[in-house]
């Protein structure tokens, strides 16, 4: 876009701030964690941090910058994993932090809706819900830190959209504060509202490039009243797919999570320390983790205990353990959410977060790993939601080395990868966004048609182009 | 050696007790059950020792409702050989006082001659602490409660207790009844293929009458409260906040 140069968050911009009524108590000091990338791949820069309390005040924060022209990077919890919300290049930025605006605007049972501000930690909004005996399924290993607005704005998926679907589907209105800093009010707590473009559905997913989401109107649902989780081990991927199949057929919409886990990353767990204790003495080449959530006169264990002899009888599993109870339960699932951690560990040359077509997952699998056979002696953790068709396809150096053993492998293999996954016509980023990491595969593997109405969007709602400068279309 | 381990069907650990409106007890229609955790860590020990060559046999017992045959079936699954099922309420409501089901336990230990008898120290949701106790001094055998650590030697065991302050080991002449504390074990998972198998193992169905045994209250609840609720704190965004707030408490 051949928009003027942006200009700094300076002094100059800071008093103009507080000349149009932003509150002393919202500037907050330019700390460190406002600017850390979690890997540590980019240094952030921000000239002002500002931490408004109410959506008038991000109003008039976004209004002054945009007449300043001055670059805006909105922050949640920081737990993005794309560099969205760390801006490392151009004039220091206005880091625009939700922190403050928390509140549970308003919570409706008998309509199944929660209202919610963009700072509204994730698991306060879950506890909100089940304060009301509902459930608000939105659930990922980071939602202790991450922020509604920060989960609305990447469209996170997470362990439950399997059965409940990703940040977008479980959004029912928004408001925001658009580039121009006029408000968007959108908290409609309509399921049906077919008047016109879906701006909630543009702007959940833009990664801040769009406008600020302030607040949102959330979906709930009723609490499932039995749940039983089991881990089998299957013979390979395709006999994990055929046992989703099965699984779907005999539980329909009680399958909570299907998720697959390779030898690899239990092996890591045990090889970094990690606490989750995985419960084979042989470790098996893949697993998965199947949750169930059923009505009141179910037994899920039973259910999972017929699927395990309907899947044997089929060839498709040969072990597996089930959690009789709810410390049980949170073990099997510590180890799928510890994986992650003891990939940190390990230390990944390159963390792949991709979607395939169900049925090509198991092809993927082997011509992606031959490739990557062929370009070192790395090690390959591939795990993740495969009920989404999404795998972590992470690659690790051999154990004994790190990844600075291996300067430059990290491009070679997410081209490797990423052009695989193409190939499957599958996805390059399947729920973590584009960010600034994945700027250039945007452009490499995106339609052209597609970027350029994404273009035209964007300069239509921000022709200066302040919010979140750099990415998503860079 | 042939080993007899009570288990218990309790209301779940991690889910949150509801008190009835009427005070009467604790609200376990459509709540999730599971085996009493320190029930658990008892099938698990003699699971060991069996796989250590020292037992022959586990037989499970459990009291209560039908449907404790679930948590016999659960044990069954971790690798114990047989249970009895003795049913002795129809309400899910009802519990059966530890004296009542130590009585029962006798008669199935005279029945059964197991060389050990391994129960958990207590079941999580009564907190009684009575029943092994009791037990034990129906049979007059000696007692080695909130077991940490257990050894099996020919016709004695030794068994390192969690006590005040410390580890106490005591050594105890066979049969006994150990009771067994937190530390003692962490329990495996059920093994699906074994849940499969364990369809197979035979359960006995009994009732108190068969034992002789009254089951009758001698207790009776006169309230159930929930415990206070502690208030929610709050996060301030400032200093100056935090006093201005401890001020307007009367606190400084
Ligand atoms: C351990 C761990 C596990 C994770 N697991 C998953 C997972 O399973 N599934 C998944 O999808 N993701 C996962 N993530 C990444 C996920 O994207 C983030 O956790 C979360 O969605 C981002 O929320 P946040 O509040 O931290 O946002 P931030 O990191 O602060 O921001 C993320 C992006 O959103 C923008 N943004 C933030 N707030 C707003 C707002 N109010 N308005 C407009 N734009 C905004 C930022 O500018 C940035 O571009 C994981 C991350 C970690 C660290």
């Amino acid at each position: 876009m051949t928009t003027p140069p942006l200009n700094p968050a300076d002094d100059a911009f800071a008093a103009r701030l507080r000349a149009a009524g932003l509150p002393e108590d919202a500037f907050r000091p330019v700390e460190p964690r406002y600017l850390e990338e979690r890997r540590g791949l980019l240094q952030g820069r921000a000239g002002l941090v500002v931490a408004p309390r109410v959506t008038e005040e991000v109003a008039t924060v976004i209004r002054a910058a945009n007449t300043a022209r001055v670059g805006v990077v909105p922050y949640g919890g920081g737990t993005g994993l794309v560099g969205g919300q760390v801006c490392a290049d151009g004039p220091a930025p206005l880091v625009l932090s939700l922190e403050r605006m928390g509140a549970i605007r308003g919570v409706w049972p008998e309509e199944n809706v929660l209202v919610a501000e963009a700072g509204a930690v994730l698991a306060e909004v879950q506890a909100a819900a089940e304060a009301v005996d509902r459930l608000f399924p939105l659930s990922l290993a980071s939602e202790g830190t991450a922020r509604i607005g920060g989960t609305l704005a990447t469209n996170a998926g997470g362990v439950n959209v399997l059965r409940y679907g990703n940040a977008r589907e479980l959004c029912l209105g928004i408001e925001a504060v658009l580039p121009d800093g006029s408000v968007m009010h959108g908290l409609k707590r309509l399921r049906k509202d077919n008047t016109g473009y879906d701006l909630r559905g543009l702007l959940v997913g833009a990664e801040g490039t769009l406008g600020v989401i302030t607040a949102a109107a959330l979906r709930l649902f009723p609490r499932p009243a039995r749940e039983g989780t089991a881990l089998m081990v299957v013979a390979s991927p395709r006999a994990a797919l055929e046992l989703l199949a099965l699984a779907g057929a005999r539980v329909g919409p009680g399958l909570n999570a299907f998720e697959l886990i390779s030898g690899q990353g239990m092996g890591f767990l045990a090889e970094t320390g990690c606490t989750a204790r995985v419960p084979f003495t042989d470790l098996p080449d893949w697993a998965v983790l199947i949750d169930l959530g059923l009505g009141p006169g179910d037994d899920p264990e039973a259910a999972l205990a017929d699927l395990f002899e309907a899947g044997a009888a089929a060839g498709l599993v040969s072990d597996g353990v089930i959690a009789h109870s709810e410390a049980q339960r949170a073990g099997l699932w510590a180890m799928r959410e510890q994986i992650p951690e003891a990939n940190k560990r390990v230390g990944a040359i390159g963390s792949h977060d991709i979607s395939l077509p169900l049925s090509a997952i198991p092809d993927f699998l082997v011509v992606a790993g031959e490739a990557v056979a062929r370009l070192g002696p790395y090690r390959v953790n591939a795990f993740g939601h495969l009920g989404d068709g999404n795998l972590h396809y992470n690659v690790f150096p051999p154990e004994g080395r790190t990844k600075s053993d291996f300067p430059g492998a990290r491009e070679i293999v997410a081209r490797t990868v990423h052009d695989i996954v193409a190939g499957f016509d599958g996805s390059f980023s399947a729920e973590h966004g584009v960010g600034r990491f994945k700027v250039d595969d945007l452009a490499r593997y995106g339609d052209p048609a597609r970027l350029a109405v994404m273009r035209a969007i964007k300069a239509a709602l921000d022709p200066q182009g302040i919010m979140n400068p750099g990415a998503v279309l860079g | 050696m042939k080993v007899l381990v009570p288990v218990k069907r309790v209301i779940d650990y991690n889910v949150k007790v509801r008190v009835k409106a009427d005070g009467s007890g604790v609200d376990l229609a459509n709540v999730k059950m599971s085996m009493n955790p320190f029930d658990e860590i008892a099938v698990e020990e003699a699971i060991r020792l069996k796989e250590a060559g020292k037992v022959e046999e586990i037989v499970l017992v459990s009291i209560g409702v039908k449907q404790a045959q679930e948590t016999i079936r659960t044990g069954l699954a971790m690798g114990a050989d047989r249970g009895i099922l003795v049913v002795a309420a129809e309400d899910v409501q009802q519990d059966i006082e530890p004296l009542a089901v130590a009585k029962i336990l006798a008669k199935v230990v005279e029945e059964e001659q197991p060389g050990l008898v391994i129960m958990g120290k207590q079941a999580i949701d009564n907190d009684m602490n009575a029943t092994g106790q009791m037990l034990a001094a129906l049979m007059g055998w000696a007692q080695a409660t909130f077991a940490s650590k257990l050894d099996v030697d020919g016709d004695s065991a030794t068994v390192t207790r969690e006590v005040d302050g410390g580890l106490q080991t005591i050594r105890v002449n066979l049969p006994a009844v150990v009771t067994a504390d937190l530390r003692l074990n962490e329990p495996r998972y059920a093994s699906l293929p074994n849940i499969m198998k364990a369809k197979k193992k035979p359960i006995d169905e009994k009732t108190p009458a068969d034992y002789g045994v009254d089951v009758s209250p001698r207790l009776e609840v006169v309230k159930t409260t929930e415990p206070p609720v502690r208030k929610a704190g709050e996060i301030v965004g400032s200093v100056d906040e935090l006093v201005t707030k401890l001020k307007d408490a009367g606190v400084i």
